[in-house]
């Protein structure tokens, strides 16, 4: 256990950059958003100023974690650290990065709701279908996709430590040729309103939370079954 | 005590066999020069021994145990390789930090007395050090842990002749200081013959030879003379290597005990360096050939 807390503090080590990476983003997609409807604010009505760009911070999740298994994993390894050291430790890491970057946003949503949306009406981080009843539901309705995202970072970087590109593109397009055949095969079978009515019932936590984590721990132990055997 | 062992170990990368029934026992306290060509197979030893890499078949221990995903026998071990990976990200503070999270015996004094020594600039971002600063990381981190078992593989590449001798200098005071075992795998055999107690030569995969360095310096000699005289006096022996020019013959020949004195021949020592290069071309009608330098064939 002290070693797997080694290895958070070995990716700590560099903080700063783990941190402000993130939130540097945020920050700078926030403003771009003010200024941006700041400037059409005659042209939106106040009601329609919601935006998209929360979804960057997620993705910055997604490429630092992948870098974590291409550039860090190759380095712990080097410094005599277990795979699974090394791999309990990331988990460690992204759980707590998951859930702290989750009570940042929880909070900007109180902060964007007390100031009216930033003083101009607009949505930036409270979007409509992901404000939940509940602080602590909606903590987690922030706090999951940020594990989901990290785990697909890292599932890609263990395939291309193991089977390198060539591995990357396989399961890309592997990926990609069973979502096509399911979609073939719910058209053929007419199911589509079926599926339709699946996403309808289901709460905004279930879609936001539910499965993300599902997703995550799935992606997360099949990460493992792949690194156990990859060389530095 | 061995902290080695490795017995018939076999390593297949899809048809190419880069180990091939390799067996060595290596001592506690000694510093051991793993030797041989690019692609020779040093670097995958190393991997294997520290659990980075994985046999086909054969048996290996180090502090007794198999040293994959084994926290209690890799603690105690320092692999430096040539190609280490350091995270773009990182600067060289961060990596020694990293290291001295990781290292036990980690002693920050003398890992800030070498970034002295090699003026290695600490603030600089890792992508930023030119090939020198980057080894001199990965000698300062394999020198200032203190591991028991401390691995170097190539690890002067971009190195000047100066900083290399200030790596000897300093492996060979900290060694006298703290007994550790120590693996040296390098190509600059000349350098490190002083420094070096034992030698494991390796070739195509295959031990060639396994001894301790002082035999081996007594165990050629090279006797020039007129060509008559030197066949007379190889004849029945192990002739490495054989240079004619006109009536003179130049042959270096192992298992001569002790110089004996035959009128019209000289005879001079084999530098350890020769006798590997000679040991080595012995092994194979391709090995006369030169290999791109650099880097062993799997990476």
């Amino acid at each position: 256990m002290n070693r797997v807390l080694d290895v958070v503090r070995v990716q700590l080590v560099n903080w700063r950059g783990i941190f402000a990476w993130p939130l540097g983003i945020l920050a700078l997609t926030l403003v771009i958003n003010l200024v941006t409807f700041g400037v059409l604010s005659d042209d939106v009505p106040s009601n329609g100023r919601v935006t998209g760009s929360l979804v960057s911070i997620y993705i910055v999740m997604f490429v630092a974690h992948l870098q974590t298994i291409t550039q860090v994993f190759p380095f712990a390894l080097g410094l005599s650290v277990t795979r699974w050291a090394f791999y309990a430790g990331t988990t460690v890491l992204v759980v707590a990065q998951g859930l702290l970057f989750g009570l940042l946003l929880l909070l900007l949503e109180l902060v964007e709701r007390w100031t009216g949306g930033w003083g101009i009406g607009l949505r930036y981080i409270g979007l409509p279908f992901l404000v939940q009843d509940n602080l602590l539901l909606q903590w987690l309705a922030y706090a999951v996709p940020f594990l989901a995202f990290s785990a697909v970072g890292v599932c890609f970087g263990v395939v291309f430590k193991r089977w390198g590109q060539s591995g990357v593109y396989a399961v890309t397009i592997g990926a990609a040729l069973v979502l096509a055949g399911l979609v073939l095969l719910v058209s053929r079978l007419g199911w589509w309103p079926a599926v339709g009515r699946f996403f309808t019932d289901q709460s905004t936590f279930a879609l936001l939370a539910g499965y993300p984590l599902v997703i995550a721990v799935v992606l997360g132990a099949a990460g493992w079954l792949v690194i156990r055997r990859a060389t530095p | 005590m061995n902290v080695i062992r490795m017995s018939g170990v076999t390593k297949r990368y899809g048809q190419v066999t880069a180990l091939d029934g390799v067996s060595m026992e290596l001592a506690e306290n000694r510093i051991h020069g793993l030797l041989g060509r690019n692609g020779a197979g040093k670097t995958t030893v190393m991997q294997i021994l520290t659990g980075q890499a994985f046999e086909t078949s054969g048996g290996v221990e180090v502090f007794g145990e198999h040293p994959y995903e084994n926290a209690d026998v890799l603690g105690r071990i320092c692999f430096i390789k040539e190609s280490q990976r350091y995270p773009d990200f990182f600067k060289v503070k961060h990596a020694l930090r990293a290291a001295e999270l990781l290292y036990p015996n980690w002693d920050a004094g003398f890992a800030a007395e070498l970034v002295d020594d090699f003026g290695l600039p600490v603030n600089r971002g890792i992508k930023k050090l030119s090939r020198g600063m980057l080894s001199a990381v990965g000698v300062i981190i394999g020198l200032a842990s203190r591991a028991p078992l401390t691995f170097f593989d190539e690890p002067y590449l971009g190195l000047d002749a100066v900083a290399r001798q200030l790596f000897y200098d300093r492996l060979l005071a900290d060694y006298a200081d703290r007994p550790r075992t120590v693996v040296l795998s390098t190509h600059l055999i000349d350098e490190v013959s002083d420094l070096i107690e034992h030698v494991v030569l390796i070739d195509k995969g295959r031990i060639l030879l396994d001894e301790d360095a002082d035999t081996l310096r007594t165990r050629a000699v090279t006797v020039t003379g007129p060509v008559t005289s030197v066949e007379s006096f190889v004849a029945g022996r192990t002739v490495l290597h054989r240079e004619q020019l006109g009536g003179f013959l130049r042959a270096t020949v192992s298992g001569v005990p002790d110089r004996p004195v035959v009128g019209g021949l000289e005879f001079e020592p084999v530098s350890l360096q020769q006798l590997v290069v000679r040991t080595t071309q012995m092994n194979g009608p391709h090995n006369g050939r030169p290999v791109g330098a650099g880097n062993g064939g799997n990476r």
